[in-house]
């Protein structure tokens, strides 16, 4: 399996390489080869690691590690647990689908630019997500931004090289920061962790013995400024309000294929660093600041889903629509419970089907329409009636209908911030049974259950508009001088059918597909994560976990900065 | 994964197995008489009954795809419901009368967490449960779908190809959400029929796809709907994090405990009103009622078969449903705050949509008003604690008033689409209407209460309570009361003038100016055959298109259905059949004990155990010495009559203005009369202003919101992102020519101090 892993990093590297030296008509493919090697690797990696005995999926398995710069600590390492298997079988999923959208769309002069491009961001995504080290995790995270800011640069509409330089400069940015969060926890772990596994360098960046560590070596301000570090990565990533502007920019002008990765895939690596670092490297300022960034996630939820509304692009439309959706991703993520982190986990891969399959759709439109202006384009449903109903399941996907995937993470992602609660505000609730420890609370999940009714509105919004109603087409357009058939082909409904089977099945099954494979290391990281938290020095020295009584509510989210737990807790194992 | 499959793969297999094996069927039948609350195999046949219409939504699906063009859609859609309808018979007939059957098919969302104690389980199965409440319903679900599907495969047959199609996979995927919204063993699985109802609803809305009318109509349903949604879903978490559960059997029973899963004594809880204020809320959402009623008058834009099923008989009776099935929390409360706004929620709707009937000229429209009017009746029979009232009347309500949808649209099909009562008249005398007048005036006899029709019986069994029940236990329930009286004369005024007008009088007809509202898929050569049938219809020579054995033959079904269902009232131990099913399900309490609240929740206790039967149902307050009285009368004896007499000053009413002397359709006495009661008229027939005042207060506002944001991320949110973009630029821009020396020691001398300014913020920000 971890040859299986390693390979699925490197194939398409390889199959890059080959794209490269082959004849440009070759390039399509050599890329739908390489990515369906992996695709097909990826699902016997998903296979093998459920079919291992039920406890293993607590763990993490195909670890491997090669030593690069032992005196330095550096490593590199990979390892998956359930959550990143998930991710990584998304992205090898979407691979060999994104290839066959842009089938037609790119000139074959120019295709082993683009399919080459497209490989290796494949190989970069899933780095991410398998890296069980830091220096791989980060420069496979900063490597995603190369080839997507090619893919937008040459092959994006009229605005691209703007949108390009944007999404790169912000992200990247962004990025820098969180590296600069990240080492300085790395240090702090090196320098105060006592029991810790450094290795002969005496500094590591091992992901587990950091997560490990570090909560207990940074003190509460400490974590707050690491934490603050890493957000400026991370949010710009996912995106969180306000750092969100440059998503609709690169998203309306990135190719197909670039806008179902971004969306399917490329924002996920900001909620999945979130899960993977943030939480359990800095858990006490997590706890304690969750409420504002909450407060951002609905703000997200509403200010991005009412933008839907009056936008006339249709793909700025969706890409806002992710805005709004990412919202409840990072909400369950920080309710801190089991309903909210499972939810939020579930989110990242159900957003990335339905979200993928919309853009895909709008691509497919505007391969024949050349328009994304819904006041030029309309009542579809007359002439294509195979896209037209794939359109209206997928909205009904991301609107959240029971039934198909949408609807799960998101009802998990409302309830497990509407019941965490903070053990002391339980009593004036009337000793609620079903709250869980958690730093949000019920108005938290009315808010954002608000968010329900606004993308009904602009969802629905979009499909009168372009799906019904009377036909309306584009100054100009004329069907027999386009090479694709009117309405879809064998090719575009079978990038389609995978998506929305898994959308029913992950709507129906929820809990066999995809709850018991995370649910375990979900309940280990809260475990940890509300231990660290209740162990946390207060203001007056007390411990949280100690200070039961509803007037210490007050001290208990203001966390004292002075003690210095820099001693406290080393080497304790969680 | 493989785990994964096989799980699904052996739950298929033994449903599928247990309903292949009579042997298990007989024994399973044997567990559920010995009271048994596990899946039977009764359960297994009861699994079948929702997922049938799911297999012909699939079914029909595949249709589409390989373009049928014949009937073929319509008849499989028939032949599979009406198994579903045997079914659903099958079980009735097996099931003991009293014990929930309970039948889980997989797990679908499931979590646990800390000590997967009360609480710390969220456990919502894949999973069905009968009681009387969801056997009523499933009954009346399956039988109207069948007849009204047969109705359907002849009223849309100017669509068949793909339009015919869509049609039908909507329209089975309702049955199948309509029986997961009714069968549920969970909130969760409710929630999945009533957003699965609330698509399907909008799919059909929004038919004829190319009339911006309906596709704005489907549009408004499910986002008024949604709004309601969302206190059903904040209902929902709220009754979790208070009773630790979303199954039925759990909830019920801890409610019965009179605390919550933590053992807080539940009338000092604030939730013990605000959970049912919120499911409240959205049941009025689906139900149309109080302020969400508005998407209801438009949604009369679908194909009439779609407005008889889903917006008259069956989905728009989900909010009665819910109140019913939740009814243990709405009597748990000592004050009776929810079942108080239910009552005038209920009664204010049911006058408020009469008086704008009264003066519609839209005859499908008058019915569709009617239908909010009618369900504020349910509404208000559960508010006043009527529960078998209330359900019985939406069983026979379900019955008449999809006749009168049914008669209408069979005038619509016949008529090229004319529905306004000033052209059409004396429909009598045209050939091939006759069965249709009839039914038409069984369902306007039942909508008025004319004495011993089924809406007569039904309507007085919710009238009589309101007295019954006590101005202190319900506030002000015998005023509301009174307001619902007047609407009974209000509402057979209105039905009348309908049946005066068009279906009586001298003949005369205008048709109507569409082509049965086409959806032309794609397909011009639809259009062109119905443009050769039709081609002529506004020419002198109409004729009208006079329905064909389906459409007669669901008609009489039926207008028989609606006059049989009478009959209901007289049998069973409980006040009817009616009763009977109330009485044996979680919509069954003990009104001797409301306001008393430990003995309340005992009897609803006994009800979900099935336990012994009770002296006392909800209509049974006679067996108690002292109730309210109607002007000094008993209203259980006297409600009889003075219904009835109300009943008949409206049909003479309506016989006085819109039959005797009228002479031609357009013009009656009625006019003079509405001459004189202007503006009121005008306001009524304008539907009050209501959508407007909406529009005026909700929809603009949001709207200039929305583009303010727009404009605010734009400039202000990117502004400050373009700034910081621009600071680089800008600064090596005004720089460069005095910096760029190419001298070595100058960058290394700005190198260093570059460094020390970063390390003097680094440590500013760290001591």
């Amino acid at each position: 399996m971890t040859t299986m892993l390693v390979l699925t990093i490197l194939i398409p590297l390889l199959f890059a390489v080959i794209v490269l030296v082959r004849p440009p008509e070759a390039a399509k493919f050599w890329a739908l080869g390489g990515t369906s090697v992996c695709f097909l690797l990826g699902a016997m990696i998903v296979g093998r690691f459920f079919s291992a005995a039920g406890s293993s999926t607590e763990t993490m398995q195909a670890v491997a590690s090669l030593e690069w710069l032992p005196a330095l600590g550096l490593n590199l390492s990979i390892g998956v647990d359930a959550i990143a298997v998930l991710l990584i079988a998304l992205a090898l999923l979407l691979g060999p689908i994104c290839v066959l959208a842009s089938w037609t769309a790119i000139p074959t002069d120019r295709a082993r630019l683009f399919f080459g491009w497209l490989l290796v961001l494949q190989a970069a995504m899933v780095g991410v997500f398998a890296a069980r080290d830091l220096l791989l995790f980060y420069t496979c995270f900063e490597f995603t931004l190369l080839p997507m800011f090619v893919l937008i640069n040459e092959f994006g509409s009229t605005n691209r090289k703007r949108a390009a330089t944007k999404f790169f400069l912000y992200t990247f940015t962004g990025s820098l920061i969180a590296l600069a969060g990240l080492v300085y926890a790395a240090w702090a772990v090196a320098t105060r962790a006592s029991g810790a596994d450094l290795g002969p360098g005496g500094f590591t960046l091992d992901i587990g013995v950091l997560t490990q560590y570090a909560s207990a070596v940074l003190t509460p301000g400490e974590q707050g400024l690491v934490m603050a570090a890493m957000l400026c990565g991370f949010a710009v990533k996912v995106p969180l309000f306000p750092f969100h502007t440059w998503l609709p920019l690169a998203h309306t002008e990135a190719p197909t294929a670039g806008s179902v990765l971004l969306a399917g895939v490329l924002l996920k690596l900001g909620t999945y660093a979130m899960y993977r670092f943030v939480l359990p490297l800095t858990p006490v300022a997590v706890y304690e600041y969750a409420p504002f960034i909450g407060v951002l996630a609905i703000i997200g939820i509403i200010y991005a889903g009412l933008i839907c509304w009056v936008q006339r692009d249709i793909k700025k439309l969706v890409a806002y629509s992710s805005v709004s959706h990412l919202g409840f991703c990072v909400l369950g993520l920080f309710a801190l419970n089991t309903s909210g982190i499972t939810g939020s986990v579930l989110y990242m891969l159900n957003h990335g089907l339905s979200t993928g399959a919309l853009f895909l759709l709008v691509g497919f439109m505007y391969e024949r329409y050349h328009t994304r202006d819904m006041d030029q384009i309309g009542g579809l449903a007359a002439k294509m009636p195979v896209w037209s109903f794939f359109m209206v399941f997928f909205v009904m996907a991301s609107v959240g209908l029971p039934g198909l995937n949408g609807f799960v993470s998101e009802f998990l992602c409302t309830m497990g911030a509407f019941t965490s609660y903070t053990p002391w505000t339980t009593d004036e609730l009337n000793g609620m049974v079903g709250a869980t420890w958690g730093p949000l609370g019920p108005w938290f999940g009315v808010a954002a259950g608000t968010g329900v009714i606004i993308a009904a509105i602009y969802l629905l919004y979009m499909t009168s508009k372009v799906v019904w109603g009377t036909l309306n087409e584009p100054d100009g357009h004329d069907d027999d001088h386009s090479p694709l058939p009117i309405d879809l082909g064998g090719r575009e409904i079978a990038t389609l059918l995978p998506l929305a089977a898994l959308c029913l099945v992950f709507g129906l099954f929820p809990k066999q597909t995809l709850i018991d494979a995370v649910e375990a290391p979900i309940n280990e990281q809260i475990a940890f994560i509300q231990q660290r938290v209740t162990e946390a020095p207060l203001r007056d020295g007390t411990l949280a976990a100690e200070a039961g009584s509803p007037t210490s509510k007050a001290s208990a989210s203001v966390l004292n900065e002075s003690s210095n737990a820099a001693g406290r807790n080393v080497g304790v194992k969680p | 994964m493989t785990g994964i499959t096989g799980t699904i793969l052996e739950t298929v297999l033994t449903t599928a197995f247990a309903v292949a094996d009579p042997a298990a069927e007989a024994a399973g039948h044997a567990g559920a008489h010995g009271g048994g609350h596990g899946a039977t195999s009764g359960g297994a046949l009861m699994a079948l009954i929702p997922l049938l219409p799911l297999f012909g939504a699939v079914l029909v699906g595949v249709f589409a795809c390989f373009n049928e063009k014949s009937k073929l859609p319509a008849y499989a859609t028939v032949g599979l419901l009406a198994v579903a309808f045997v079914l659903t018979l099958i079980t009735y007939l097996g099931w003991n009368g009293h014990d929930p059957i309970q039948v889980r098919l997989w797990d679908w969302i499931g979590l646990e967490w800390g000590s997967g104690g009360v609480g710390q389980t969220l456990d919502a199965g894949f999973a069905f449960y009968f009681d009387g409440l969801s056997l009523l319903w499933m009954l009346f679900v399956t039988g109207l779908a069948t007849l009204i599907g047969l109705y359907a495969s002849e009223y849309m047959e100017h669509d068949a190809g793909l339009g015919y199609c869509r049609f039908f996979g909507a329209f089975n995927l309702f049955v199948f959400s309509m029986s997961c919204l009714v069968m549920g063993d969970n909130l969760l699985m409710l929630f999945l029929g009533w957003e699965g109802v609330g698509l399907c609803s909008y799919l059909l809305i929004g038919y004829y796809y190319k009339k911006k009318a309906a596709v704005d109509a489907g549009m408004k349903a499910f986002v008024v709907n949604r709004i309601g949604d969302l206190g059903l879903l904040i209902g929902t978490l709220l009754t979790f994090t208070t009773f630790g559960s979303l199954e039925f059997t759990e909830l019920f029973a801890t409610i019965g405990h009179g605390s919550t899963a933590s053992g807080a004594p539940l009338d000092a809880t604030w939730q013990v009103w605000a959970i049912p204020l919120l499911l409240m809320m959205g049941a009025f959402g689906k139900s149309a009622q109080l302020f969400f009623y508005v998407w209801l008058p438009d949604a009369m834009e679908g194909p009439t078969p779609v407005s008889a099923l889903i917006h008259a008989a069956t989905m728009v009776t989900a909010g009665v449903y819910l109140v019913a099935r939740m009814m243990p929390l709405f009597v748990a409360d000592t004050q009776l705050i929810a079942l108080s706004v239910v009552t005038w929620g209920g009664a204010i709707t049911a006058f408020w949509a009469a008086t704008i009937a009264m003066a519609q000229y839209d005859i499908k429209r008058i019915m569709g008003y009617s239908t909010i009017s009618q369900l504020g009746y349910m509404f208000f029979g559960l508010g006043v604690l009527a529960t078998t009232g209330g359900v019985f009347h939406v069983f026979t309500h379900a019955f008449f008033k999809a006749t009168l949808f049914l008669s209408c649209g069979a005038v619509m099909h016949g008529f090229a689409g004319q529905l306004d009562l000033r052209k059409l008249s004396g429909l009598w005398k045209v050939p091939g209407f006759k069965i249709v007048v009839i039914a038409m005036l069984i369902g306007c006899l039942n909508l008025a209460g004319f004495p011993f029709t089924a809406g007569y019986f039904s309507k007085d069994m919710i009238l009589a309570e309101a007295w019954v029940t006590s101005d202190s236990t319900i506030w002000g329930s015998s005023w509301a009361g009174w307001l619902m009286l007047l609407t009974a004369g209000l509402t057979a005024y209105y039905t009348f003038r309908v049946f005066f007008r068009v279906f009586v009088g001298p003949v005369e007809y205008h048709p109507g100016d569409d082509l049965h509202d086409h959806a032309d898929d794609a397909h011009g050569e639809d259009h062109a055959h119905d443009a050769g049938q039709h081609g002529d219809h506004h020419a002198d020579h109409f004729h009208p298109h006079a329905p064909k054995w389906a459409i007669n033959l669901v008609l009489v079904a039926l207008a028989g259905g609606s006059v049989l269902a009478a009959g209901l009232y007289f049998v069973g131990d409980h006040h009817g059949w009616a009763g009977d099913m109330v009485h044996a399900s979680s919509a069954h309490f003990d009104p001797a004990h409301i306001g008393d609240h430990s003995a309340a929740v005992a009897g609803v206790g006994d009800a979900v155990a099935g336990g012994e039967s009770h002296a006392g149902d909800a209509h049974a307050g006679d067996t108690h010495a002292a109730h309210g009285t109607i002007l000094g009368l008993d209203p259980h004896k006297y409600m009889y009559y003075i219904s009835a007499i109300v009943g008949f000053v409206g049909i003479g009413v309506a016989f006085v203005l819109h039959f005797a002397g009228r002479t031609e359709a357009a013009t009656s006495r009625a006019d003079s009369l509405a001459r004189a009661m202007e503006p009121v008229h005008t306001w009524a027939e304008r539907k009050w202003y209501v959508d407007e005042f909406y529009h005026f207060i909700i929809v603009t506002p949001l709207k200039v919101i929305s583009h303010l944001f727009h404009w605010f991320d734009k400039l202000v949110i990117d502004g400050i992102v373009e700034l910081f973009g621009g600071v680089p630029k800008a600064s090596s821009e005004s720089l460069s020519p005095a910096t760029q020396t190419g001298v070595l020691h100058d960058y290394a001398l700005r190198m260093v101090a570059g460094v020390a300014v970063v390390l003097v913020v680094v440590a500013i920000v760290l001591y």
